[in-house]
């Protein structure tokens, strides 16, 4: 049989066949048009704002608030978390016009999401009574050519939780600087070679970032005006080469650590301590109720014990979006729920959290609802005080640091199965985000290659 | 508009069509045959038209609006932070998605797979065709209800069974593996990519079977059965009879195939969720995915949809050329034989 296919038949086939992949493409659209909802009404009542958090504690929080006055109502709606598809919720809502008036956002996210707009620039709304509250150096974490674009409710200095009773066992001293770790990492593996100091975390971009930072990297170098993208740095690179060596001798466990995987490590008595930042000494209280006494907090270990830096690993900030309404009243409820003792026992009321309040003047309400006999009655607070003021002020976040950190990721993955290097991953990193960034029509460059 | 459309179906009409229908056209000399003219134009302007409707809305226009995208792009000048002011960005979105690594390894994942999916889909849909046409299949029927049925299920379904196959401690086959000393990792760096040929091939075999056995049920039975006469027995008949004979069905399941393997994005995307060895860009299309909707730089997006868009367009139209003229050659050989 000769049955050919015309060749206009077949064109339009191929035509057909190739459309679905313009899907993604066309559904773009601007809707700055539409204005938010603004239920807020002039005259009587109270003014409503709307708030999106995916923070535990939040609705009690919010409920607290509306209670203390009667001026503003909060509409609070737990959203799924950043990663999960909360900030595609908040890009999308800003782009079809109706943001909440509050969002949350971590840390590395808010230059991306001032960049885009969706952050409004708050500096003259930040009164410089709530400034002073603040930790400088959380504060300068979301504030970009002297403009701040949101306001940190917690900060969160790494530290080394570790489980006191197998240090004990083992005759092993707690490292306090990063030798004393490879060291110590030597004999665990020795004495017990089923178990490990730690776990390099293959789902921790931000892990590997904070000890970059704390090394003194300058990852994205805002001076000057311009984006200067340096992930392979000379601190970084000695980060990068430690952790490999680490690695390569197998005096770590590689893996993912935010799993059932990780978890199931620390449960089962596998790993010696965790690298992370303080609110995990809450999470692992959660996590690990067996464990209880078990447990201690001892800093970060230094590179230099005479200049004692460390970089943070989460934190959350609230924003107040280009689409609320009322950003004044916005700002009020976010200062409330940052610096009052009565947000803090609300969030505190709905379970335990270690999470280090960027105003500090709320750390004794923290250390008041802790439970220390998890920790053996060690006061871990005035640790993270003392941790806090050391966070290093060089580092800046980047402006697609979402995707950027998920490119070093995708590479760690490989670095666990044996392909590649730590440092080949933030390589990768680094290339992958700038063709992002020249796109975007920024002011960027490479700094270090 | 008319006019093509008329020299584009007459072209198109007459190597298929044996009949007095294919006649070229006549110069209309008196009224009757004019009339009959405007008639068949009319027929043919009703039955053309929804097609082209569709394919301006559905095809020509998201197509314009993704060109139109990617040559602009809201700017803000240093480092990012003041107004926005769209502007017109020329080139510069597609010199970042030529020059992004993570395209490219997108693009070079995508030809891996298709330099193992494509030739394996058909040969297998072939072989299975033939074997189904040869007779030697009992319950041919349900053979074939067997095959099709995957292709039914929706993708995203498929990914999830298989999802559900290849994840360690879920996985019955894993464990089945297991408990014979053979440990598989069906999610790792060297084996993801045959565990995605693996799901595409499921779902698709039996639908280009079924190209494969309808062009072989069009074979003349004449030719089976004086290749008989002459000696040949099943395999040889199969071989130098029936394969030469559907050769054109075999050019359609490969340029289907490969449009539907550059376009790879619901079985990888999924994957992702399960393992990290498949990253967020790691096909073109979730380069795309990613760039929009993660990164929301949609000037990138709408680059790498053109970029992916011409390969796709260029690669067909490639592989109908070269079939084109592999066929003719082939044609003259058999006739001067």
């Amino acid at each position: 049989m000769h049955r050919r296919i015309p060749r206009f038949a077949r064109t339009a086939l191929t035509a057909l066949a190739a459309f679905p992949l313009l899907l993604t493409t066309a559904c773009t659209g601007d809707g700055s048009a539409a204005a938010g909802a603004a239920a807020g009404r002039p005259g009587k009542g109270p003014v409503h704002i709307t708030f999106w958090s995916a923070l535990r504690g939040s609705q009690e929080v919010v409920d607290a608030y509306n209670k203390s006055q009667s001026r503003v109502h909060v509409d609070f709606q737990q959203i799924p978390s950043g990663n999960q598809g909360g900030y595609a919720k908040l890009s999308n809502a800003a782009r079809a016009g109706n943001a909440p008036d509050v969002a949350t956002l971590e840390y590395p996210q808010v230059p991306g999401f001032a960049i885009d707009g969706v952050a409004r620039d708050i500096t003259p709304l930040v009164g410089e009574r709530l400034r002073k509250k603040l930790l400088p150096q959380a504060l300068a974490l979301t504030t970009f050519e002297g403009r701040t674009f949101s306001v940190p409710l917690d900060v969160e200095p790494m530290v080394f939780l570790y489980r006191q009773d197998l240090f004990e066992r083992y005759d092993i001293a707690v490292p306090r600087t990063w030798s004393q770790f490879e060291r110590a990492a030597r004999k665990i593996k020795r004495a017990a070679p089923g178990s490990r100091i730690a776990t390099f975390p293959t789902d921790g971009g931000t892990q590997l970032a904070g000890w970059a930072w704390q090394a003194g990297a300058r990852w994205f170098d805002t001076r000057g005006g311009t984006w200067t993208v340096s992930m392979t740095d000379k601190p970084t690179r000695k980060v990068a080469a430690y952790w490999q060596r680490l690695i390569d001798e197998k005096l770590v466990f590689v893996n993912s650590v935010d799993t059932q995987e990780g978890s199931a490590q620390v449960g089962r008595g596998a790993v010696f301590g965790k690298l992370a930042g303080a609110w995990d000494a809450g999470g692992t209280m959660s996590s690990q109720p067996g464990q209880r006494g078990k447990w201690r907090v001892a800093p970060m270990p230094r590179w230099d014990l005479a200049r004692p830096r460390v970089g943070t690993h989460g934190g959350s900030t609230f924003a107040v979006t280009k689409d609320s309404q009322h950003p004044k009243e916005a700002m009020d409820f976010i200062e409330w729920q940052v610096s009052s003792p009565e947000s803090l026992k609300a969030r505190l009321s709905s379970g335990t959290s270690s999470a280090y309040p960027a105003a500090t003047g709320l750390v004794p309400v923290a250390r008041k609802a802790m439970d220390t006999s998890y920790f053996g009655g060690q006061d871990i607070y005035p640790l993270f005080r003392r941790e806090a003021e050391r966070i290093s002020g060089q580092w800046k976040w980047g402006p697609r640091m979402t995707a950027t950190l998920k490119t070093v990721q995708d590479r760690l993955a490989r670095v666990g199965e044996g392909r590649g290097t730590v440092l080949d991953a933030l390589r990768a990193g680094q290339r992958g985000t700038m063709p992002d960034l020249k796109s975007l029509g920024l002011n960027a460059r490479e700094g270090s290659r | 508009m008319t006019t093509t459309t008329t020299t584009q179906t007459g072209a198109a009409g007459a190597p298929g069509r044996a009949g007095a229908g294919a006649r070229p056209a006549a110069v209309p000399r008196s009224g009757a045959p004019d009339t009959a003219r405007r008639r068949r134009l009319g027929a043919c302007a009703a039955l053309m038209t929804p097609f082209f409707v569709l394919l301006v809305v559905v095809f020509l226009v998201p197509v314009g609006g993704a060109v139109w995208l990617s040559f602009f792009s809201d700017d803000q000048p240093g480092l990012g932070f003041g107004p926005e002011r769209t502007v017109f960005a020329g080139l510069r979105s597609y010199r970042a998605v030529l020059s992004d690594p993570t395209f490219l390894a997108g693009l070079g994942t995508t030809a891996l797979y298709c330099l193992v999916y494509i030739p394996l889909m058909v040969l297998l849909a072939l072989a299975l065709a033939l074997l189904l046409d040869s007779g030697a299949v009992r319950l041919r029927r349900t053979a074939q209800l067997g095959l099709f049925l995957p292709h039914a299920v929706p993708g995203l379904i498929a990914a999830v069974i298989w999802l559900y196959l290849y994840t360690p401690g879920l996985s019955p086959v894993v464990e089945a593996l297991a408990e014979a000393d053979i440990t598989v990792d069906f999610l790792g760096v060297d084996t993801v990519l045959p565990s995605i040929v693996n799901v595409a091939m499921w779902s698709n075999l039996g639908y280009n079977v079924v190209i494969f056995y309808a062009a072989l049920q069009a074979v003349p039975r004449e030719l089976t059965e004086a290749a008989l006469v002459d000696g040949a027995g099943p395999v040889r008949t199969a071989l130098q009879i029936k394969v030469p004979l559907v050769r054109a069905s075999g050019v359609m399941v490969a340029m289907f195939t490969l449009i539907w393997s550059l376009q790879l994005f619901t079985e990888p995307m999924l994957l992702s969720q399960a393992t990290p060895i498949v990253g967020s860009r790691f096909t073109p299309n979730m380069y795309i995915y990613d760039a929009a909707f993660t990164r929301n730089n949609y000037g990138l997006a709408a680059a790498a949809s053109v970029v992916l868009l011409a390969v796709t367009v260029a690669l067909s139209y490639g592989l109908s050329r070269w079939s084109n003229r592999t066929g003719a050659a082939h044609a003259a050989q058999e006739g001067s034989r």
